[in-house]
């Protein structure tokens, strides 16, 4: 259910104009597990981003669940945004000030669930990522694994249909490292979109196909069913 | 959601204290300061301000030329204004002082006792607790007393009906009580505590229908229908029926006539601006020019903003290390405004906080306060809505200023950016952020210098003034105010009597006016004008006695001391000053006949003195004429000590005055204190500015402090980097405080010319003024610089210091 047809992104400073992203064409479908690799500097974060409403293409058409939003103020992305995407970061993001309960409950809040229904499912979500012991503790106070965890808790809290990772794996040793894999794969199972973006062909191999991007164009795709 | 925003708020905070503190101290001193002068500032505004019928109250003053006011005015001035203005004047009441002698049974006090006309008690609005305003002053013999005199004579017996004893003249008369009064609040211009009849005033009979008897004030209440402008217009032709022989005399004196085309008027002060007018205002209390109250505001404000600055910036500084927060949040879902208020509710949080610790800095500071700047604030006006709504006003100005800046900075991070680390140091703090912090450094310390040069020549000017030689003996002279109840002209024979033996009192003499300012807080002058070879005269008149010359070691250039071998001298003999001998226009003034009183005898110049100070030095040396004329007062006595072992001589003094009057308090001060008391105004102006010039260069140091601390993790990099290709400690520390000494300097030439043509117009109050000198901003340029540098170089010595190594791997 998204869509993009001949998406543009160019980067433009005083001196130079740099074009990160050169017509890309992509279709996924709902219940996919999409990995975009390619080496760096491809364009990979770039799309993510505007997949993620978290940046408009400079040109060509987004359809977001039917919607067409690359012309959308950040305002109308932002709400749509809410409750419809879960993020994952390499670098975890968690907000620091904030215990691992509060954090996973912050995009509760701002949908402005009540509280009876927040408290059940930040400790279903936290359950379920294995964190929920260590609810009370600060992000600091956690390993990588643990912190990787905890922002997946944040990002499936408020039942998106789509989750976007962007290198997952990539500050994590090969244990945790598998252990989020798992964890990820486990949320398609039951039915959540998922796209990541990666550079570990390990990572893309639990993936239902491959996008390689490569200058900012689609070079190749691979599906493995 | 507001809750998760208050755990931020407070885990921050605990989170970084060093920032905190800076904030919270800072904005709770600023906060401290502001509400002590705003109070002051308040209270000074309200003076005579209870009146109900305030809008229509007046105090008269005449004009005479373009510059000569005064408020003392004629004796039968108040009936003839009766006479011609009996619908426009709804009420008018004359007042003067009349001594202080209060006298119940055995019981003799001290009161201030006013003379006025009944229409007193209507016009004004001091209201009686006991008795009738309408009429408790219509007898002669009847009094009213303030609730306070009441309790001192009465105690608690009611009062009403009972009998006073009043020394107006020479002899004790008896008053009944008609009325009590509740205590007068502090600020009113007009004060006293027990009230009786004008007529009652000795002067009152003899001098009544004389137009050049001027001893009272005049304050009258207009019909609401009869403008200030319309009612002076009305007493232009008053003027010239009823002041012909004073027209006269200025129109061939060669008077200048005022914007009017006048010669002499009458005009009207507003009661509101009794308190602010320093030339026709004032009571007993001395007035107050609104520019200074005024300055006392802008400094107020100026501390403020300096902590408001700092605010800013470390705000924006800090914001760095929560943009992380504020991209998730904003991925999150989270709209700007969203992010703006949650920011700005931290901002409210720390400045409420530092309310409440102001607030109470304020109360606990507020006796030491008053004390230094010697004024009257009390807290009841914590409770008028006006300063309430004042204080919320302001405080919800500085969360928005202080807050809303770096709220909205913050809530503008672009998401992506600051989600991949990419708002690093370097881009924002060259970017707006960093030039808007570079520009409130600058802002912050050329206050800090422009309080610091003023300071220092307030300062420079008040040593001058005071180590400037006044041309008499300062230090070896005690003035002892004579006070009322005795006879000064008495006290001094008697004084000399009993001290003819002391071989430590040197000289004793007596005067009409003291030198300075005494403790008894008054001054008076007299000034005489007369006709010398058709030309008009004017000069001090100063009534003085044997010895005068003598015990202030005044230099004499010409002639004679006044001496007890010449029988004339207590008639017709006059010492004049060098300026009077200038007036006078003659080589030789000794022997020439001046026609000083009319239809008496001419006066004899004896002798001419240099001039000497005998004014305060805001004025130049004006003509003095002394004479010696036993029916003038005598109302200071001099005496001149031997220098050794003054505190026995000064004991010995004490005992003498208590035997020759029992009921006057010894006031006695050396001469020195008094004129230094002259600067008393000066002295706290200069105390206000260094007190405020010290708490703007604490408090942008504390900024500049966090600032540095902020940059220099900034920098870490950088420095690593230098270091490894081989920087010095020495060079880095030298690389990484330039910066913020070239905010310093731009600040320091900012604001020099604003001191120094600030401080041009202040000392243009004084006749005798330093000339402002360039060391002098040298001086306070260096002393920014200084401390700046001490400032930042603890943590630019830490940071050049470090091991590039571990500043290399942090990134």
């Amino acid at each position: 259910m998204i869509r993009t047809n001949n998406l543009q992104k160019i980067f433009s400073t005083e001196e130079v104009e740099t074009t990160a992203l050169h017509g890309i064409n992509m279709d996924i479908q709902d219940g996919e597990f999409v990995a975009i690799m390619g080496p760096s500097g491809c364009g990979k974060s770039t799309l993510l981003n505007i997949i993620g409403l978290l940046d408009n293409p400079s040109e060509g058409e987004y359809h977001f669940y039917g919607t067409e939003v690359s012309k959308m103020s950040e305002r109308q992305r932002a709400q749509l945004r809410k409750g419809s995407i879960g993020f994952v970061f390499q670098s975890f993001n968690l907000i620091d000030e904030l215990t691992v309960y509060e954090n996973v409950e912050l995009p509760l809040l701002y949908l402005k669930v009540d509280a009876a229904e927040r408290k059940a499912r930040v400790e279903e979500a936290l359950t379920r990522m294995n964190i929920m012991h260590r609810r009370n503790h600060f992000p600091q106070q956690l390993s990588g694994g643990q912190q990787q965890r905890t922002a997946i808790a944040r990002a499936v809290v408020a039942k998106p249909k789509l989750i976007l990772a962007d290198e997952p794996t990539g500050n994590l040793d090969s244990a945790n490292g598998e252990e989020v894999m798992k964890l990820l794969l486990q949320l398609n199972e039951e039915g959540t979109t998922i796209i990541m973006v990666t550079h570990s062909p390990y990572d893309a191999g639990f993936a239902h196909r491959i996008v390689n991007l490569f200058d900012g164009k689609v070079v190749t795709e691979n599906f493995h069913v | 959601m507001f809750l998760n925003y208050l755990k931020i708020a407070f885990r921050n905070l605990l989170k970084h204290k060093a920032y905190a503190a800076v904030n919270i101290v800072g904005l709770s001193v600023a906060f401290g300061v502001c509400l002590l002068l705003f109070l002051t500032v308040y209270h000074e505004f309200s003076y005579d301000n209870f009146h109900a019928n305030g809008k229509t109250l007046y105090r008269v003053y005449n004009q005479l030329g373009t510059d000569q006011k005064g408020t003392v005015l004629m004796a039968p001035f108040t009936p003839a204004v009766q006479k011609e203005f009996p619908n426009e004047v709804r009420r008018i009441s004359r007042i003067v002082d009349a001594g202080g002698l209060v006298r119940v049974g055995d019981k003799e006090m001290g009161k201030n006792v006013r003379l006025v006309d009944p229409d007193f008690l209507q016009m004004f609005t001091f209201p009686l607790i006991k008795g009738d305003a309408n009429t408790a002053l219509n007898s002669l013999s009847s009094v009213v007393l303030t609730e306070k005199v009441a309790t001192d004579l009465f105690g608690s017996a009611d009062p009403i009906g009972k009998t006073v004893s009043l020394l107006l003249t020479d002899t004790w008369q008896p008053f009944i009580v008609s009325g009590v009064m509740a205590n007068l609040p502090e600020n009113s211009s007009v004060q006293f505590e027990v009230l009786g009849r004008f007529e009652l005033n000795p002067n009152y009979q003899a001098s009544k229908d004389q137009w050049d008897s001027q001893y009272h004030s005049v304050f009258l209440q207009l019909d609401e229908k009869v403008s200030e402008a319309a009612f002076e217009q009305r007493l232009r032709p008053f003027t010239s029926k009823y002041l012909v022989e004073t027209l006269r005399n200025l129109k061939r004196d060669g008077a200048q006539a005022d914007e009017n085309g006048d010669l002499a008027s009458f005009r009207l002060l507003p009661m509101r601006d009794m308190h602010f007018n320093a030339e026709v205002g004032g009571d007993t209390v001395s007035a107050i020019k609104p520019v200074y109250l005024y300055l006392l505001l802008v400094i107020g404000g100026l501390i403020l903003l300096i902590a408001c600055i700092n605010f800013i910036n470390l705000s924006t500084a800090r914001s760095l290390t929560r943009s992380k927060e504020v991209g998730m949040r904003k991925v999150l879902g989270a709209l700007k405004m969203q992010l703006a208020f949650q920011f700005w509710g931290e901002a409210l949080i720390i400045c409420l906080f530092s309310l409440g610790l102001g607030g109470l800095m304020a109360f606990g500071l507020l006796s030491e306060y008053k004390k230094l700047f010697n004024n009257a604030l009390s807290l009841a006006s914590y409770k008028d809505p006006i300063v309430l709504l004042s204080i919320l006003g302001a405080f919800l100005l500085v969360t928005i200023l202080a807050g809303g800046y770096p709220a909205l900075f913050m809530a503008r991070f672009n998401t992506i950016e600051v989600l991949k680390g990419k708002i690093s140091s370097a881009r924002s703090s060259s970017a707006s952020a960093g030039g808007l912090r570079n520009t409130l450094v600058v802002v912050q310390f050329a206050i800090a210098t422009f309080l610091i040069v003023c300071t220092l020549i307030v300062w420079q000017q008040i040593s001058f003034l005071r180590s400037m030689p006044l041309g008499y003996n300062q230090n070896q002279v005690v003035s002892i105010p004579v006070g009322s109840g005795v006879s000064g002209q008495k006290a001094l024979e008697l004084m000399r009597d009993k001290l003819a033996q002391q071989p430590r009192i040197l000289s004793i003499t007596g005067t009409s006016r003291n030198l300075g300012r005494g403790t008894d807080g008054s001054t008076y002058t007299s000034i005489i004008g007369f006709d010398y070879k058709n030309r008009g005269v004017r000069s001090h008149y100063l009534r003085v006695d044997y010895d005068y010359i003598k015990t202030l070691d005044l230099k004499l250039l010409a002639g004679r001391d006044f001496s007890r071998e010449f029988a004339t001298d207590t008639t017709t003999a006059v010492v004049i000053n060098e300026a009077m001998a200038k007036q006078l226009a003659e080589k030789n003034p000794i022997g020439t006949l001046l026609n000083i009183n009319d239809g008496q005898p001419p006066m004899q110049v004896v002798g001419v003195v240099k001039d000497y100070h005998f004014e305060s030095l805001k004025q130049s040396i004006n003509p003095i004429t002394f004479f010696i004329d036993t029916d003038w007062p005598v109302n200071y006595i001099f005496v001149k000590i031997a220098p050794d072992n003054a505190p026995a001589t000064m004991d010995l003094l004490k005992k003498t005055w208590a035997e020759v009057a029992p009921k006057s308090t010894f006031l006695g001060t050396f001469l020195d204190e008094n004129t230094n008391r002259q600067y008393r105004s000066e002295e706290r102006m200069s105390q206000i500015f260094m007190s405020a010039a010290v708490l703007a260069i604490i408090l942008s140091c504390m900024g500049l402090f966090a600032i540095a601390i902020m940059v220099m993790t900034q920098r870490t990099k950088e420095i690593g980097v230098r270091k490894v290709l081989g920087a010095s400690v020495f060079s880095i520390v030298a690389l990484l405080s330039r910066d913020f000494l070239k905010l310093v300097l731009v600040g320091i030439i900012i604001a020099s010319p604003l001191a120094w043509w600030g401080m041009s117009k202040w000392l243009q109050e004084f006749a005798f003024k330093i000339d402002i000198e360039w060391w002098v901003f040298a001086l306070a340029g260096l002393l920014a610089v200084l401390i700046a540098f001490v400032t930042v170089s603890f943590q630019s010595i830490k940071a050049a210091l470090r091991n590039p190594v571990t500043s290399l791997r942090s990134e």
